[in-house]
C-alpha cells in the first residue's frame, strides 16, 4: 500500500465514521476495506493554511465531484445553525463563520461531509456519492468485485438491513430483501423455525436448497440462522452461471454470507438492546363445544349412528350452566401465553492500528414461550473474535472465530396441533383450579408435568487466513485459508408419569389420575466436523493503459464427518434424577443407537477477468469438483462459466445523454452441478436391522434399502442470463433488470413411476433422468431523493420464476390432462370440483363415487365415462412455489427521525389445504370455524359453500381446497430517533438512537385468511410465525 | 528479522499444502456394508437369511387391522388408511395408501393388507438369496436347511398374495434395473402349483418340528410346510376360487389337512392362556409362529386395551369386539343363542339382559365386558377391580370404563381380551413377547372338517369340529347329529369364526365362502349398558354403530391392483370384475 493511499485511507476512515454518526447506522463503515480490490474514494486535499482568527473567519472553496467536476447547488452550512450558502455554477462558495464552527457540505445523492472551519480559509471538498448499487464492492465467490465491472446476476443485502428484523432467526429477515430469493417460514417454533429458501423458484425434483457459504465455507442454514445479525457485513446471492465457481453444489444458487472485519482506528463500541413482545401472527378460530357437538352429530347421522350429544347437552355447552360436566373449552385461549417477551443484547468493539485490526462481538438472544408453562424456549449466545494482522508489508494473517451456544427446549407432545385439535367439550381447568387431562390426557397445560426435550447445540466455526503479496511481482497474491468447524449437540428427552384430575359424577369427587407411562430418558450426543483447506493464487495487472487483467486459480479440499451415539433407559425408580445411569436394570430397560458418516470434496477452481477501459468486460470461471457421492470413474465434474458486460455509458456517444449516469448490459452463461443426493448410491449396500426372533431370542438381520446405481452422476444446470443495470437522473434512480433461462438436466430422480413393483426392487436409487426448464425475470428499482428536510429512498424488487417439467419418469398417463410433463414443479393431481351435491336429483344425475352423499363435493367426470375414478383427476398448473415474490422497502429521514417500512409478499402460489378439508371426522378432532361456516347440512342445502361434515373424498384431493396463497405482509416497520448535538459530544457519545420496531405487524392474504398464509402447503396446525413489537436502543461511543 | 519475514510465508504455504490430502475422496461407507462383504461372510449370509423372515407379517404390527376390517371388531374412531376397509370404500385409486404412506410409494413399513409392493420386495430378496446360494463357495453348515426355509417363506408370501388378489405374477428370478421384467398374472391355479412346488422342495431339508423350547423354534419346519399347504388347498377349493365346486380340490384340501392330524400336536388345555404363550413356553398346539423377545417385542396391548391401562388411546385403543361377534358364541349348553332368522332361540336359555351368562367359555376368554376382572395390577390408579362400562339413565354419571368418560374407550362397551396379558405390566415401555400363531392345530382340524363336509363326509366333519369344541377348559357339547347340510356348514363356519377370532382369518374367510356380501353389508352393533343408579339394575341393549348396507359388492372379495401399478405394467390386468 502506498503512502498516499494510506493517507487517503485514514481520511476516509475519519469521514466514514462521521457519516456513521450522521446516519446512526453502525454498519456504514468501510465495506471490505481490507479487500485488495476495493477502490478508495476520498477527498482531494486539505488546505491546511492556519488562520487562527479568534472571531469570525471567511471560508471559501470549491466543491467537486469524484471526477473533479465542479458541483453546483451543494449546501454549505454551519452545523447546528441555519447559516449557510449554496455553491454556484462553478462549485464555488464563500461563507463567514465562527472560527470553531463545523461546516457541513451536503447534496442529495452524496455523502454529507463535516469539516472544521479551523482547517483553513480555503476548504476544497470532493463529495463522494452515497453508495449506490453500482459503486458497491460485492463479495463474489473467492473474492470481491466492484459492481460496476460485474458481469453476473448477483444481488446483495447489507447487514444493517437485516438488523431491522427482530426475529431471533436471522434467516427470516432475508425474505423480500434479495430479488429472486424466496424465503418461506413454515413454522415459528422458537429455535427450530423451518425455513425454506430457494433461489429463482424450484428447478429440480430434488433438493432445491441453495449452497450457503459463510465466510468462504459451506456452512448451511444451521449456521446462517444462528448468526448474530450485527456481525453480518453483507449477504450476496449468486443466481446465474457465475456461481460456477462453486461447481457441483451451485446449481440452486449460492448465498455468500460475509461477517464484519475490524475497522482501523480508535476503538469504537457499539451497544444495543432490544426488548420485544411476541404473539403468533394468526391463530385459527376453532369451533366451540356446541358447534363442535352439532358437527359430530351430523357426522354420526351420516354414518347411521346415534347422536354424539343430545340437544339438551348441546344447550348446556352453549349456556355454560354446568362448567364441570359440560365445559366449553377454548384450548388455544387457555394454553397460549399472550405477549411473550423476547430480548436481544449486542455488544461490539472494533478498532485497530495500521497493522492489526480487530472486532470483538458478543450477542445474546432469548425467546420465551408462547405456550403457558414455557415448554418452548430458546436462548442463544453469540461470540466472535476477528483479528487481521499485517505481519509484514507482504504478509497478512487473520483469524475469525465464532462460537454460538444455544439452548432450546420443547414440550413432550405439546404443540399447535394438540392444542387446536383438542376436543372443546373436554374440560381444561375445573372451576376449582384442578387441571383435567384433555384430549388423550395430553392437555398442553400438563406440559410441565410430562417431562421435556432439550437441545444444547454449540457450533464453533473457525477460519484462519493468510494472504501473501509476492515481493517484486506487483499484483501477485497468494491466499490460503484453513477452516475447522466443530458442532456438538447434546439432546435430552425425558418423560415421566404425570397426573391430572377427573371429576367423578358418581362420587362428586375429583379423582387424581396418574398416567402409567414409565419414566424414560434418552441422551443423545452428536458431533459434526467440517474441515476446509483452500489455496489461491491471484494476479492483477494493467497492460498498457486500458487492458485490465485479473486471474485466479485455486484448490480446495473439504471433509465432513458426523457421528452420534444415543442411550435410552426406562423405568427409573424416580424422576428426581434424570441421569442415564439411574434407569431400570432389566434388559428391555436399555436401548442404544449410533451411527457415523463421512464425505469429502476435492476441487480446483479458477477465474479470469479482462476489461478494456472498464468498458468492455469479460469473465471466465470454472471449477472441477470431485465428490465422494459419485463413483470413482465418474467422480469429477467440470463446471465452466463465461460472462460479458458492456458499460454503454462509458461510450462517447452516450456522454450527451445527461440523465444516464451509468448504463451496463451484461450476459452470462454457466454450467453448474447439484449433488444433493444420498451418498454411496453407486454401491449396493446393506444396513443392519429388521432383526427377527427364533426361540424367544433376537437374531440379527441385514437388508438393503436402496438399489444401487453404478452410473450415478451430477445434476447439470445450464443458466443463461441477460441483464441491464442503470443509474439515472443524477443517481436518483437505480434500475437493474435481469431475464434468465435455466435448463436443468440429469436431474437425480427415482425412476419409481415407470418401474413395476413386481420387479421387487427395494427403494430405487436416484438416476440422472429428469429435465426441468425454468425462466423468469427480476427487476430491482431504487429511488432516493430529498424533499425539503425529508430524505427518503424506495427500493422495490419483484422476481418471477416459472418452472416447466420437460421430462420426468411418470406413469404413462391415461389422459393428457394427467401428464406432469409440461407443468410446473410441485403441481398436484386433483379432482375438479364443481360445487356441492345439493339435491338427490342432482346426486342421481351426476356421476359420483359409490359412497358419495348429499353435501359432498361434486367432481367432474373429465373423461366422460359416466364414472368417477382416478382417471378423472387432472394435473393443475398451479404450483405451491410462488411465481412472483416481491419486496418494497421505504425509508424516510427527517431531522433526527428515521422511518423504515418494509413490505414483502408473494403471488401466484397455490396450496392444497388438506387439513382444513378434514372436518367432523370420527376421530373427534376440532376444526376451524372457517370450515364449519355455511357448511352443507340437511337444513342448509342450497346456500352451502362448504361440504358436509365427514365429507367424502372421491379417492384423492379435490381442488375445492386448493387456495391461492398470495399475500403481502408488512414484514418490518421501524421508527427511530437519533440524538445529536453538543450534549452527545460532551459525553463522548458518537451516536445514540432509540427505536420502536414491528415485525410481521400486518398481513393481507388473498384467500387464506383463517391462518397465517405463509404456512403455505403446511397446515394451520403449525406453530405460526411471530408478530413482534420491539423497543430498542443503540449506543455508539 | 528480515529472514523471519521471508520464511514465515513459506511456512504458511507448506503448512497449508501439507493439510491437503491426495486421497481425500477415498472414503468407504461408515454405517453400511458393501455387497461383496455380505456374500463372502457366513455370519452375514445368516443375517441376510434371518431378515427374510421379516416377510412374515403378523397381526400385532398393524394392531390387528384385519379384525377392524371385519365384523369382529369395531373401531369407534377413524383408523388406519382412512378406513377404506372398514367402510368398504377401497378402489384402485386409494388402495395403495394401505401399502405405503401416501406419497411414499416404496415404503415397506406397512404392507399389511395391500401388500403388493411389500410382498414382491421380499420375493426379490428371497430370489437373490436362492441365486447366491446356487453359486456360493462359502462353507455354510446349514445351507440346505436355509434354502428350504427360504422356499417356504416364498410359498407363504405367494399365499398371502393369492388370498388377496387371486392369480398374481410368479417371479422366481432376480431382476435388475437394466433387465426389468414385464409381468402378467399367472392363473390362480398356477400360483397354487408354484406354492406346492416350493413347499415340496423345502420339505425334505427341514425337520418336521422343533421342540417349543428349542433355539430354532420359529423357523420353518416340515409341519409348517404341510400346514401352509392345507390352508392353500382349502382356499383353492373354496367357492370364491373354485366356482365350479371341483370335488377334487376339496379332496386335496382334506388330504393336506389329514397329513397333520397325527403329527404329535394337541389342543392346549387353556384357550385364553394359549395366546399368552411365548416362544420357549411348553405347548403343543402351535405349529408355526412368529416370536418376540424383550428387545424385539410388540406392543399390542397398548394398541388394544383401553384407558384403564393408560393405553395409547385414540385411534387404536377405541377398537372393541362387536355385539355381532358376541352373539355368534354358543351357550355353554352348545345351543346357539340366536335362530337363523335373528330371533332369540328360546331353547338356548340366552338372557339378553345378561349376555355374558352361561356362554361358550371362549367368549369370556376373548372379550372384556362390564363386570370383567382383568389384570388389575396393571390398571391405572383409581380403577375399580371390575370393569364398569355402564352409563346412568340420564347420562350424567357413568362407570370408570365407560365410553362417556373418554372416546378412547370402545363404544362397543367391550374390549379385546384374547392376546392381551392377564398378568404383568402394561405400558409402552414393556415389550410384550407372546407369539403370533400363523398355524395351529385347531385350524387344521377346522380345515379338515370343512373339506370333509364339502366332500359329503358330515360325520368326520362333525367329529373334527367337535374336537375343537371339546378342548379341555372349553368342553362345549358337540354339534348334534341332527344338524346336517347347510345348517352344519353354517356351524362349521361359525366355529371357525369363534375359534380363530382376531387371528386374521375372518377377513379372508367371509370372502372365500362368498358370504361377505351378507356380512359386509350388515349393521355393526355394540352394547349399551344403562344403569338405574337408584336400583343398581343394568339394562343391556344393542346399538347400531355402523350401517354398512350397500357398501360391499361381490367383486370387492379380491383386492384391486393399484391403478398406478397397472399403468406401469399394462400387461397386468385388473382384478376380476373390478370396474375397468
Amino acid at each position: 500500500m502506498t503512502l498516499k493511499s494510506k493517507v487517503m485511507l485514514r481520511a476516509w476512515t475519519v469521514l466514514s465514521k462521521k457519516s456513521v454518526v450522521a446516519t446512526s447506522i453502525a454498519t456504514v463503515a468501510l465495506i471490505n476495506i481490507s479487500s485488495a480490490y476495493a477502490s478508495l474514494p476520498g477527498i482531494e486535499n486539505f488546505n491546511t493554511t492556519a488562520l487562527l482568527q479568534q472571531q469570525n473567519v471567511t471560508i471559501t472553496g470549491t466543491v467537486t465531484d469524484e471526477t473533479n467536476q465542479p458541483m453546483a447547488g451543494v449546501s454549505v452550512t454551519v452545523r447546528g445553525t441555519s447559516n449557510g450558502v449554496v455553491t454556484d455554477g462553478n462549485g464555488k462558495y464563500s461563507l463567514t463563520v465562527p472560527n470553531n464552527a463545523t461546516l457541513t457540505f451536503a447534496l442529495i445523492g452524496y455523502q454529507p461531509q463535516d469539516l472544521p472551519a479551523s482547517n483553513g480559509a480555503v476548504i476544497n471538498v470532493k463529495l463522494v456519492p452515497v453508495q449506490t448499487n453500482l459503486d458497491e464492492v460485492v463479495v463474489v465467490g473467492y473474492g470481491t468485485q466492484k459492481r460496476e465491472t460485474l458481469t453476473g446476476s448477483i444481488s446483495r443485502v447489507k447487514g444493517e438491513d437485516l438488523t431491522k428484523n427482530q426475529a431471533v432467526n436471522v434467516t427470516t429477515s432475508l425474505a423480500g430483501r434479495l430479488p429472486g430469493l424466496v424465503v418461506n417460514q413454515r413454522n415459528g417454533v422458537p429455535g427450530s423455525e423451518d425455513l425454506n429458501i430457494v433461489i429463482r423458484g424450484s428447478s429440480t425434483f430434488g433438493n432445491n436448497n441453495p449452497l450457503i457459504v459463510v465466510d468462504g465455507v459451506p456452512r448451511g442454514t444451521g449456521i446462517l440462522s444462528t448468526l448474530n445479525p450485527q456481525d453480518i457485513e453483507s449477504i450476496t446471492v449468486l443466481k446465474d452461471g457465475s456461481a460456477a465457481i462453486y461447481g457441483a453444489r451451485a446449481a440452486n444458487g449460492v448465498l455468500l454470507v460475509t461477517t464484519k472485519p475490524g475497522a482501523r482506528g480508535k476503538t469504537s463500541y457499539n451497544f444495543s438492546y432490544v426488548y420485544g413482545i411476541t404473539n403468533p401472527t394468526k391463530i385459527p378460530d376453532m369451533m366451540d363445544a356446541a358447534l363442535f357437538s352439532e358437527v359430530v352429530n351430523e357426522t354420526y347421522s351420516y354414518l347411521g349412528r346415534a347422536p354424539y350429544k343430545s340437544a339438551a347437552e348441546i344447550q348446556k355447552y352453549r349456556d355454560g350452566s354446568d362448567p364441570i360436566l359440560y365445559p366449553n373449552t377454548d384450548w388455544a385461549d387457555v394454553s397460549l401465553n399472550r405477549n411473550t417477551p423476547q430480548k436481544r443484547l449486542n455488544f461490539q468493539a472494533s478498532g485497530g492500528s495500521d497493522k492489526v485490526r480487530y472486532l470483538l462481538s458478543f450477542g445474546s438472544a432469548s425467546q420465551g414461550s408462547n405456550f403457558k408453562n414455557q415448554p418452548y424456549k430458546y436462548n442463544q449466545y453469540n461470540s466472535r473474535v476477528r483479528i487481521d494482522a499485517d505481519l509484514s508489508q507482504y504478509l497478512t494473517v487473520g483469524a475469525n472465530i465464532a462460537g454460538v451456544f444455544t439452548q432450546r427446549s420443547a414440550a413432550n407432545g405439546t404443540d399447535f396441533s394438540t392444542t387446536l385439535q383438542a376436543n372443546p367439550t373436554l374440560p381444561a381447568i375445573y372451576p376449582n383450579g384442578l387441571l383435567a387431562g384433555g384430549r388423550f390426557d395430553n392437555s398442553p397445560l400438563l406440559s410441565d408435568r410430562r417431562g421435556y426435550q432439550q437441545w444444547k447445540d454449540d457450533p464453533i466455526t473457525t477460519t484462519f487466513t493468510a494472504s501473501f503479496k509476492v515481493p517484486h511481482v506487483n499484483g501477485l497474491v497468494l491466499d490460503a485459508s484453513y477452516n475447522y468447524d466443530l458442532r456438538n449437540q447434546f439432546q435430552k428427552n425425558f418423560s415421566q408419569p404425570h397426573y391430572w384430575h377427573v371429576y367423578n359424577p358418581n362420587t362428586k369427587n375429583y379423582d387424581r389420575i396418574a398416567s402409567t407411562s414409565p419414566i424414560q430418558l434418552t441422551d443423545r450426543y452428536d458431533r459434526w466436523i467440517t474441515t476446509l483447506t483452500n489455496v489461491r493464487l491471484s494476479y492483477r495487472t494493467t497492460i498498457g493503459k486500458d487492458h485490465n487483467i485479473a486471474a485466479m486459480v485455486g484448490a480446495e479440499q473439504q471433509r465432513n464427518s458426523n457421528t452420534y451415539a444415543s442411550a435410552t433407559r426406562r423405568n427409573f425408580l424416580t424422576g428426581a434424577l434424570p441421569q442415564i445411569s439411574l434407569g431400570g436394570t432389566r434388559p428391555e430397560d436399555y436401548g442404544n443407537a449410533g451411527n457415523a458418516s463421512a464425505g469429502a470434496y476435492n476441487s480446483y477452481l479458477g477465474r479470469f477477468n479482462y476489461n478494456y477501459q472498464s468498458k468492455y468486460l469479460l469473465e471466465f470461471a470454472f471449477r472441477s469438483d470431485g465428490s465422494t457421492i459419485f463413483p470413482t470413474y465418474n467422480r469429477y465434474g467440470f463446471f465452466p462459466s463465461a460472462s460479458a458486460g458492456w458499460v454503454i455509458s462509458e461510450e462517447d456517444f452516450m456522454k450527451p445523454v445527461q440523465f444516464v449516469n451509468t448504463l451496463k448490459l451484461r450476459a452470462s452463461y454457466g454450467e453448474l452441478g447439484n449433488d444433493q443426493v444420498g451418498q454411496f448410491q453407486f454401491l449396493q449396500t446393506f444396513d443392519f436391522g429388521n432383526n427377527y426372533v427364533f426361540g424367544g431370542s433376537t437374531v440379527p438381520g441385514i437388508f438393503s434399502t436402496v438399489l444401487s446405481n453404478p452410473n450415478i452422476g451430477w445434476e447439470v444446470s445450464k443458466k443463461l442470463d441477460f441483464g441491464l443495470s442503470a443509474t439515472l437522473f443524477n443517481r436518483k434512480l437505480d434500475v437493474d433488470i435481469t431475464v434468465f433461462n435455466q435448463r436443468r438436466s440429469n436431474i437425480l430422480r427415482q425412476r419409481n413411476l415407470s418401474v413395476s413393483a413386481v420387479n421387487g426392487f427395494p427403494k430405487l436409487p436416484e438416476e440422472n433422468i429428469g429435465k426441468v426448464n425454468t425462466s423468469g425475470f427480476e427487476v430491482d428499482l431504487t429511488h432516493r431523493n430529498k424533499v425539503g428536510q425529508v430524505s427518503y429512498s424506495v427500493t422495490a424488487n419483484v422476481a418471477y420464476a416459472k418452472s416447466k417439467i420437460i421430462f420426468m419418469d411418470e406413469v404413462p398417463p391415461a389422459f393428457a390432462y394427467q401428464a406432469n410433463t409440461g407443468m410446473p414443479l410441485g403441481s398436484g393431481l386433483y379432482y375438479k370440483s364443481d360445487g356441492i351435491f345439493n339435491t338427490q336429483a342432482e346426486l342421481d344425475s351426476y356421476p359420483h363415487v359409490a359412497a358419495a352423499k348429499l353435501g359432498d363435493v361434486k367432481v367432474l367426470d373429465l373423461n366422460n365415462d359416466g364414472k368417477i375414478t382416478g382417471d378423472d383427476r387432472y394435473i393443475t398448473n398451479q404450483s405451491p412455489t410462488p411465481l412472483y415474490v416481491f419486496g418494497l422497502n421505504t425509508s424516510l429521514q427527517y431531522k433526527g427521525f428515521d422511518l423504515t417500512l418494509f413490505f414483502q409478499g408473494q403471488a401466484d402460489a397455490f396450496v392444497n389445504d388438506a387439513i382444513v378439508d378434514e372436518f367432523g371426522l370420527e376421530d373427534l378432532d376440532n376444526a376451524p370455524v372457517y370450515r364449519a361456516t355455511n357448511r352443507w347440512t340437511v337444513n342448509n342445502k342450497e346456500g352451502a359453500t362448504m361440504p358436509r361434515a365427514n365429507n367424502l373424498l372421491p379417492g384423492g384431493a379435490t381442488d375445492f381446497f386448493l387456495y391461492d396463497a398470495t399475500f403481502v405482509r408488512l414484514r418490518n416497520a421501524e421508527l427511530g430517533y437519533t440524538f445529536s448535538g453538543d450534549l452527545m459530544r460532551k459525553i463522548s457519545v458518537k451516536g445514540l438512537r432509540v427505536f420502536v420496531n414491528g415485525t410481521n405487524l400486518l398481513t393481507w392474504a388473498k384467500q387464506i385468511k383463517y391462518r397465517d398464509p405463509e404456512l403455505a402447503n403446511q397446515s394451520y396446525l403449525n406453530y405460526p410465525p411471530l408478530k413482534i413489537v420491539s423497543f430498542g436502543v443503540n449506543l455508539q461511543f | 528479522m528480515k529472514a523471519i519475514k521471508l520464511i514465515l510465508p513459506v511456512v504458511f504455504v507448506v503448512m497449508f499444502s501439507m493439510s491437503c490430502k491426495k486421497n481425500i475422496l477415498d472414503i468407504s461407507p461408515q454405517d453400511k456394508l458393501a455387497e461383496d462383504a455380505v456374500w463372502s461372510d457366513p455370519k452375514l449370509i445368516e443375517a441376510y437369511h434371518n431378515e427374510l423372515y421379516g416377510s412374515q407379517v403378523h397381526g400385532f404390527n398393524v394392531s390387528m387391522a384385519y379384525s377392524k376390517y371385519t365384523d369382529e371388531n369395531f373401531n369407534s374412531l377413524a383408523c388406519c388408511g382412512g378406513d377404506l376397509f372398514k367402510l368398504n370404500t377401497y378402489t384402485p385409486d386409494n388402495v395403495g395408501q394401505l401399502g405405503a404412506t401416501i406419497g411414499d410409494f416404496w415404503a415397506t413399513s406397512n404392507g399389511y393388507l395391500y401388500n403388493w409392493n411389500f410382498a414382491y420386495q421380499y420375493m426379490r430378496k428371497i430370489n437373490v438369496f436362492l441365486e447366491k446360494m446356487s453359486t456360493t463357495t462359502v462353507n455354510l453348515p446349514n445351507k440346505a436347511r436355509m434354502i428350504a426355509e427360504a422356499k417356504f417363506l416364498r410359498a407363504f408370501l405367494y399365499f398371502n398374495l393369492i388370498e388377496r388378489y387371486g392369480g398374481v405374477p410368479i417371479v422366481d428370478k432376480v431382476y435388475q434395473m437394466d433387465s426389468q421384467g414385464t409381468f402378467k398374472r399367472n392363473t390362480f391355479e398356477e400360483c397354487v402349483t408354484f406354492i406346492a412346488k416350493d413347499v415340496m422342495e423345502a420339505l425334505p431339508d427341514l425337520p418336521a418340528k422343533y421342540a417349543s423350547n428349542d433355539a430354532n423354534y420359529g423357523r420353518a419346519t416340515g409341519d409348517a410346510c404341510k400346514a401352509l399347504l392345507s390352508r392353500t388347498y382349502l382356499y383353492a377349493a373354496s367357492p370364491l376360487f373354485s366356482p365350479t365346486k371341483d370335488v377334487q380340490k376339496w379332496q386335496k384340501a382334506a388330504d393336506a389337512a389329514e397329513a397333520l392330524l397325527n403329527s404329535g400336536y394337541a389342543l392346549y388345555p387353556d384357550y385364553q392362556k394359549l395366546f399368552e404363550t411365548k416362544q420357549g413356553d411348553a405347548q403343543n398346539e402351535i405349529i408355526y409362529s412368529r416370536g418376540f423377545s424383550a428387545t424385539n417385542g410388540h406392543n399390542a396391548p397398548m394398541d388394544h386395551l383401553d384407558r384403564r391401562y393408560g393405553a395409547n388411546g385414540g385411534w387404536w385403543g377405541s377398537s372393541g369386539p362387536t355385539a355381532n361377534l358376541v352373539d355368534s358364541y354358543d351357550m355353554a349348553n352348545g345351543i346357539q343363542p340366536y335362530l337363523p332368522d335373528g330371533t332369540i332361540n328360546p331353547l338356548s336359555g340366552y338372557d339378553p339382559q345378561n349376555p355374558w351368562a352361561n356362554r361358550d367359555p371362549r367368549l369370556e376368554a376373548t372379550v372384556i365386558h362390564d363386570g370383567t376382572v382383568f389384570n388389575t395390577a396393571a390398571a391405572v390408579a383409581g380403577a375399580p377391580p371390575a370393569y364398569e362400562k355402564w352409563v346412568s339413565e340420564d347420562g350424567t354419571t357413568f362407570g370408570f370404563d365407560s365410553y362417556k368418560k373418554t372416546g378412547d374407550n370402545p363404544r362397543t362397551n367391550t374390549v379385546m381380551k384374547k392376546f392381551m396379558p392377564s398378568t404383568g405390566a402394561i405400558n409402552s415401555a414393556t415389550p410384550q413377547t407372546n407369539q403370533w400363531p400363523f398355524f395351529r392345530l385347531a385350524e387344521i382340524y377346522l380345515n379338515y372338517a370343512e373339506a370333509k363336509f364339502e366332500l359329503g363326509d358330515e360325520a368326520t366333519a362333525r367329529e373334527y369340529v367337535n374336537k375343537v369344541r371339546s378342548r379341555p377348559g372349553v368342553n362345549l357339547p358337540g354339534i348334534p347329529v341332527t344338524v346336517t347340510g347347510e345348517a352344519l356348514r353354517q356351524r362349521i363356519y361359525n366355529e371357525r369364526r369363534v375359534e380363530l377370532v382376531f387371528e386374521g382369518h375372518r377377513f379372508f374367510d367371509v370372502r372365500r365362502w362368498g358370504i361377505a356380501t351378507t356380512t359386509e353389508n350388515a349393521k355393526i352393533y355394540g352394547f349399551d349398558v344403562i344403569k338405574n343408579v337408584t336400583t343398581g339394575v343394568k339394562t343391556y341393549s344393542k346399538i347400531v354403530l355402523l350401517d354398512k348396507t350397500g357398501t360391499f359388492q361381490a367383486y370387492k372379495s379380491l383386492l384391486p391392483i393399484e391403478r398406478n401399478e397397472l399403468r406401469r405394467n399394462p400387461q397386468i390386468t385388473q382384478t376380476k370384475d373390478w370396474p375397468q
